[in-house]
């Protein structure tokens, strides 16, 4: 049993602590979660968690990051307007600048193809995130395989990230994947094309649409690429005011930064969202 | 003899038909058990020669008739015994083995495939078969011309003209020989006599590096075979050090009790003598293999080797350290998921200098060695911004658009409807002229190459796609537009 040092059971946020509501159920979710990540993070050796790099969002999950060593979902929410969305372009550009915040190392992409229209992941867009060259991509045509190619990767040492893509929700598969990252101290990512059964064992569930881009005044052009994202999950993180946490990304291809789009330049039709933001 | 003949002298004759495919089968399958003699098999090509043509097969002795393996067995009789004892136990196993098995055969040796040849077609004495180290000259002298695998027509002549031993040509005058006949006849001779050599072609290429391992009682359990394969494997390891290679690839075969054969093989992506590694790559594989009633004797052998290039493969890459040295373990792991995928399957992406979108991005083994730091990066900072998937083919799209040279103001893609709002554009990427077209000609002097506009769009609900037309607008003699949509990827 690992030692603990008593700093580690207090509260993360000051307004936990100064509300006697919630204090106590968050100290001992914290305790509960660090006796059952300290023995494998500290055998690891590697950071307990990777930052998001967007504050808003950090804040919330647990260590101030991204889990390395659990299992993360992500996947393509519907369109603003309600329409199941044609693609998951906007979760993948997530799913990558996931990946390209852990390292270093390789990144292991499984992938099973969906037949004569597939379409896979296009390397040249995804250098924007992470070198493409750290990639080992596998196709499996079974989701046993799959799953399979998953957990050996995470088992090896020289593998910063395993991402797998599969319509199939298997509780079983994703709880052995749960226990090899957090063993091994290896993230594994979940992509899903379409919205799933959510697997009970994830650490973070996210829903990501690609959400209306911001024209140049003046002109229609094609502005950067804005994700609404949604925090569906967060299994160790501090509970937040709203019932999902929801922000409006926007990713600079050009100065590689993904940010909160301040509120007050919600100008896109995607209005309808404002009031479910979370300040 | 024809059948109505043969029926004509035998009413009750028992007639079977003629199979030439699954006799091919059978000698193939006696081929593959004579391997645990020597790696160096071939079926007699004058039987292979014939087996297509079942008139001739039965007459000049092919399949069907007497068939025929030839083995070369220098170097193996040891296994055996000691010299020419050894060459004669080999030679008594093999016989008694196959009359194990029902296979009536008549097995010889001697210096030279064409001596051996004769010897066990002709040879009148039983004690004639062992023909001792050069001492076919005296072997041969007393059998018939037909032992000398000649064409039928020189064949019938030299009977015509009372030539009927081999030993007959000893004395010939060699120059009107050559004149009458050709070269054939005394270039059979020569290869007979061993003056002349005759390459055996081996049926499957003979491996560098080979262990056997005979087992006194056969086995059958799985524990017992791994136990087996690692002995082997630590054996093949030592060949492996002496020589300075590592393997990459490994076949196992076992010999059944009932004489048939069953192999597997894995892959390595990386020259690897690593015991320990390659066994547990064999772990996976072994589960396969059938053991059937019994495995009397194992062989490991290594197809494929390269020059062992050490442990400290590159320098680690610090911006791509696994995947370029290996030293983590990640070779290993593209090992182990490409002996259960398929080594297609497990691939790492190059880049590829070429303008047309579907070319760039090339998926090789993961053998090959690795894109460099940042050319990714360089490959994306020269062209426009690029979706983050790309469709394998790109998909027909019906569009509407209000200026023909504009961008669609809606385009339809699998029975929906997408509006709009926002496009960049065009991106004009022409066909690279200086490639052949893909069924290889040239296109002729003086067309231009087709060229596609690529527009980046957002439709109303915020989803971002790329979509092309291929060729600028023009109106055909119908009044149609020529050039047609196409949609390419979706953005992140």
């Amino acid at each position: 049993m690992p030692v603990i040092s008593p700093s580690a059971f207090a509260p993360p946020d000051r307004r936990a602590a100064n509300d006697p509501a919630t204090s106590v159920p968050t100290a001992l979710r914290e305790k509960v979660r660090r006796l059952e990540r300290a023995n494998s993070v500290q055998r690891s050796g590697k950071a307990a968690a990777v930052p998001l790099g967007i504050a808003a969002i950090d804040a919330l999950l647990p260590d101030g990051g991204l889990l390395t060593g659990a299992l993360h979902e992500i996947e393509a929410g519907p369109c603003p307007s309600g329409r199941v969305a044609p693609h998951d372009g906007a979760a993948l550009g997530f799913a990558a600048h996931l990946l390209g915040r852990f390292g270093p190392g390789t990144i292991l992409w499984c992938r099973r193809p969906t037949g004569r229209f597939d379409a896979p992941p296009y390397a040249p867009a995804l250098s924007s995130w992470f070198d493409p060259a750290r990639l080992l991509m596998v196709t499996a045509h079974r989701d046993d395989d799959l799953f399979w190619a998953m957990e050996e990767g995470l088992r090896c040492p020289g593998i910063a990230a395993v991402l797998g893509e599969t319509r199939a929700a298997d509780p079983t598969a994703g709880r052995r994947l749960s226990l090899a990252a957090e063993k091994n101290g290896v993230p594994a990512l979940l992509l899903r094309a379409q919205p799933a059964p959510p697997q009970s064992v994830c650490a973070t569930r996210w829903r990501i649409a690609s959400a209306p881009s911001c024209s140049t005044p003046g002109l229609k052009d094609v502005g950067a690429a804005r994700w609404r994202l949604e925090l569906r999950r967060n299994r160790f993180g501090t509970p937040s005011a709203a019932e999902t946490p929801s922000w409006l990304l926007e990713w600079n291809d050009e100065t590689h930064c993904l940010a909160v789009v301040p509120q007050a330049l919600h100008g896109s039709p995607g209005s309808h969202f404002e009031e479910r933001l979370v300040g | 003899m024809r059948l109505a003949d043969a029926r004509a002298l035998l009413p009750d004759i028992i007639t079977v038909a003629g199979e030439p495919q699954a006799d091919l089968r059978l000698i193939e399958a006696i081929a593959g058990w004579c391997d645990r003699y020597t790696p160096w098999v071939a079926i007699d090509p004058m039987g292979g020669a014939l087996a297509d043509d079942i008139e001739r097969t039965c007459s000049a002795g092919g399949f069907g008739g007497d068939a025929g393996l030839l083995l070369d067995v220098t170097g193996c009789t040891h296994l055996f015994g000691e010299g020419e004892a050894g060459e004669r136990a080999l030679l008594a196993d093999l016989v008694t083995r196959l009359a194990r098995r029902d296979l009536s055969c008549r097995a010889a040796m001697a210096d030279t495939a064409g001596a051996a040849w004769a010897l066990a077609r002709f040879a009148e004495r039983q004690a004639d078969l062992f023909c001792p180290s050069r001492g076919q000259r005296d072997a041969l002298g007393s059998l018939p011309v037909e032992g000398l695998r000649l064409d039928p027509p020189i064949l019938e002549t030299f009977l015509k003209l009372g030539l009927r031993r081999i030993g007959d040509l000893y004395p010939m005058p060699r120059a009107p020989l050559v004149r009458r006949f050709g070269d054939q006849p005394l270039n059979r001779l020569d290869q007979a006599l061993g003056t002349l050599a005759e390459p055996i072609e081996p049926r499957r290429i003979p491996p560098a590096f080979r262990t056997r391992l005979a087992f006194a009682e056969p086995i059958g359990r799985a524990e017992d075979i791994a136990a087996a394969t690692s002995r082997l494997l630590a054996a093949l390891c030592r060949q492996f050090e002496q020589a300075g290679v590592g393997a990459r690839q490994l076949e196992i075969a076992l010999y059944r009790v009932d004489g048939s054969v069953d192999r597997t093989s894995i892959g390595t992506s990386r020259p690897n003598r690593d015991n320990p590694k390659l066994m547990k790559l064999f772990e996976e594989r072994l589960g396969e293999l059938d053991p059937g009633f019994g495995v009397e004797l194992m062989i490991l052998a290594a197809p494929e080797v390269e020059a062992w290039s050490g442990t400290q493969d590159a320098l680690p890459d610090q911006n791509a350290p696994g995947i370029a040295s290996g030293v983590d373990g990640t070779i290993d792991l593209a090992d182990r998921l490409a002996l259960r995928l398929g080594a297609e399957n497990v691939v790492r992406l190059l880049s590829r200098d070429s303008h047309l979108p579907e070319r760039v991005q090339v998926a090789a083994a993961v053998s090959s060695k690795p894109a460099a730091a940042g050319a990714w990066r360089r490959v994306a900072s020269l062209k426009g911004a690029r979706p983050t998937r790309l469709l394998q083919r790109p998909e027909p799209v019906e569009v509407t658009a209000f200026v023909p040279d504009d961008p669609p103001s809606v385009f339809h893609w699998r029975r929906h409807a997408h509006r709009i709002v926002r496009a960049d554009g065009p991106e004009r990427i022409a066909n690279e002229w200086w490639r052949p077209r893909s069924d290889g000609t040239h296109p002729p002097a003086g067309t231009l190459p087709p060229v596609r506009d690529y527009y980046r769009v957002e439709d109303d609900d915020g989803g971002r796609f790329w979509l092309f037309r291929d060729g600028p607008y023009q109106l055909a003699a119908n009044g149609q537009p020529t050039a047609r949509w196409f949609l390419h990827g979706f953005c992140a």
